[in-house]
């Protein structure tokens, strides 16, 4: 049996390989209790150093990454309207039989549709993801106001509760309660699809309890 | 419903940014509770990528409008534009308001906002108001009601059960409990949470049904008889437990706690499975629940992270209305003390205990 590479395995567990390659390791994990452990661990030890760092540093440019992404694609978009105001050159100039032309256009378009599906089940779900956000925003732009559809979250979480907040997802928005001044904080889930945090607040003395609930109940 | 928004109170002196994310307040014409102050603090609007995130910090002051006083009180959060479905609550439970007194409601709101757009504002509204004679008010449509009156049931028998301590060995026996109390709080696990769509598993270990082990309260008018559930991993779905009403009266409404003891003998309270139904003296019910749980903590997620599981009648509603709560009795069985939250009361008296002493315990009981 031949094992996937230690970084193949770090790369699945943290879900930035591509469809294919996803694919293909799944498989393996299920006959090889091995690889299936340690990409148990790498899972493991991406939720630590994600939850030893819950809060990003504040000193991340999101703006500008975003409007970098966004303005990148953008010029790419204005450049091939650009090139295609020119005046295209005379049949005269490149005087080539119809035929030729019309299989040529096949071919090209054969082409671009097997390196698109290539490129897309090859890039990582979070830049894929990336890429999505970005032609939306350049969209609203350009149409107007998107309406979003009821799509499915990461792993389809509908709520989730935390010792910093609680949660519920919806349409890709969140709502969050948070508790930033609770002692002897409770967490508690409702399988009817609610979850709630019950703590003192440590200025009020009060008995507090937050729940969210998902759309459904 | 009037609408007493208190954006225009507020309007004066913010900043379009911050106006933008005050929330909007509707309370029923006729509510036994008034807002007569509202602080939002450093609230703020951020953007962050392609989505604006709002902190909503608000601290209101309600003044109990009702001739009653108020026991517990739950108010609505939603946002129609980013979670048009979903909804929050904020429930303040062991409050003895009387008429015409104020009290305080904090919240913390985030949302996350996909797009660029500034959207709508915040929602907030009543669901629900509990008085001191278990009387209700408010629309319902957080299922509050059933809530606030186990809370203040609850909240009756810890305090007739401290105050029985008090007079049976004085504030030494009361101290002994309290810090008992203290101690179990201390200990007690709490595992972070998942629920997830449909019932799907979304981990790699196989799945293997694990059945229930049924914990009997002498007292419960309801008994588990059977239940199962679907474990993989750190993962727990689609329980299905079957429940028998050995009482004399019909039940509507009911509420199973469920633990879980993982690989290495923790155990904990995964959660509630609530069952609305009409369950006649002498009959069975299933409760089947299409979810599933994830716990992120548990086992970092190696096969059999979830090892066993138990369940127990939490509380119950029959068909007039009425509720029952396990007794003090009850909760003494081992398998609950050390994994079952105190109730909030409890809770409430042990933290007067920590902050203001034993004097200030055995004057807040004399209250009642």
């Amino acid at each position: 049996m031949k094992h996937p590479a230690q970084d193949q395995l770090a790369l699945f567990a943290g879900g930035e390989l591509g469809w294919f390659e996803s694919w293909s390791i799944r498989r393996h994990l299920v006959a090889c209790p091995a690889c299936r452990k340690q990409a148990a661990d790498f899972s493991q030890d991406r939720r630590t150093i994600r939850n030893l760092s819950a809060e990003l540093p504040s000193d991340i440019q999101w703006d500008r990454l975003a409007d970098e992404m966004a303005g990148n694609i953008r010029v790419g978009l204005a450049a091939g309207e650009a090139i295609s105001a020119f005046d295209p050159p005379s049949d005269a100039a490149y005087a080539r039989p119809r035929w030729f032309r019309w299989h040529a256009g096949w071919a090209i378009a054969a082409a671009s549709a097997v390196f698109a599906a290539a490129f897309w089940l090859n890039l990582p779900g979070p830049q894929a993801e990336h890429l999505l956000t970005a032609l939306r925003a350049i969209r609203v732009e350009r149409v107007g106001k998107l309406v979003q559809s009821s799509e499915a979250t990461t792993d389809e979480v509908m709520v989730e509760a935390s010792r910093a907040s609680i949660q519920v997802r919806e349409n890709g928005g969140s709502l969050a309660l948070l508790h930033p001044r609770s002692d002897g904080l409770t967490i508690s889930v409702n399988m009817q699809g609610s979850a709630g945090a019950r703590y003192i607040d440590s200025d009020t003395g009060q008995v507090t309890i937050n729940r969210v609930y998902y759309a459904q109940q | 419903m009037r609408s007493s928004s208190l954006l225009a109170l507020f309007a004066v002196g913010a900043t379009s940014i911050y106006a933008a994310i005050l929330p909007k307040i509707d309370l029923p014409k006729d509510s036994p509770v008034a807002v007569i102050g509202a602080d939002y603090g450093d609230s703020t609007e951020t953007p962050r990528g392609s989505a604006v995130m709002v902190d909503l910090h608000a601290s209101l002051s309600l003044r109990n409008s009702s001739g009653r006083h108020i026991r517990g009180i739950t108010l609505l959060v939603r946002s129609q534009e980013v979670t048009p479905g979903s909804k929050g609550s904020v429930t303040l439970t062991s409050l003895d308001v009387a008429p015409g007194e104020t009290f305080p409601v904090r919240m913390d709101v985030r949302l996350l906002r996909p797009g660029t757009s500034s959207g709508g504002p915040l929602q907030l509204g009543l669901d629900g108001v509990l008085f001191d004679d278990l009387s209700f008010y408010g629309p319902d449509n957080l299922q509050s009601r059933h809530a606030l009156t186990v809370y203040e049931i609850e909240a009756r028998r810890d305090r007739r059960y401290f105050k029985a301590l008090l007079a049976e060995g004085g504030p030494p026996r009361l101290q002994q409990e309290v810090l008992a109390s203290l101690g179990r709080q201390v200990d007690r696990p709490d595992m972070e949470v998942q629920m997830i769509r449909a019932g799907r598993a979304t981990n790699l270990e196989p799945e293997r049904p694990v059945q229930f082990a049924l914990l009997h309260l002498p007292d419960s008018p309801v008994e588990p008889t059977e239940g199962m559930a679907k474990i993989a991993g750190n993962e727990a779905r689609t329980p299905r437990l079957e429940v028998r009403n050995k009482s004399d009266r019909a039940v509507r409404y009911l509420e199973i706690g469920w633990l879980v003891k993982d690989g290495h003998g923790r155990q904990f309270m995964a959660g509630t499975v609530p069952a609305t139904l009409n369950l006649a003296p002498g009959e069975k019910a299933q409760v089947l629940k299409e979810t599933t749980l994830k716990f992120p903590q548990l086992g970092g997620g190696q096969p059999s992270s979830i090892d066993s599981m138990t369940a127990f009648v939490s509380n119950v509603e029959f068909s007039d209305g009425k509720m029952w709560v396990p007794s003090r009795a009850d909760l003494v069985d081992p398998r609950l003390q050390s994994v079952l939250a105190p109730s909030p009361e409890e809770q409430r008296l042990v933290q007067l205990y920590r902050k203001k002493g034993l004097a200030a315990l055995v004057d807040e009981l004399k209250k009642f």
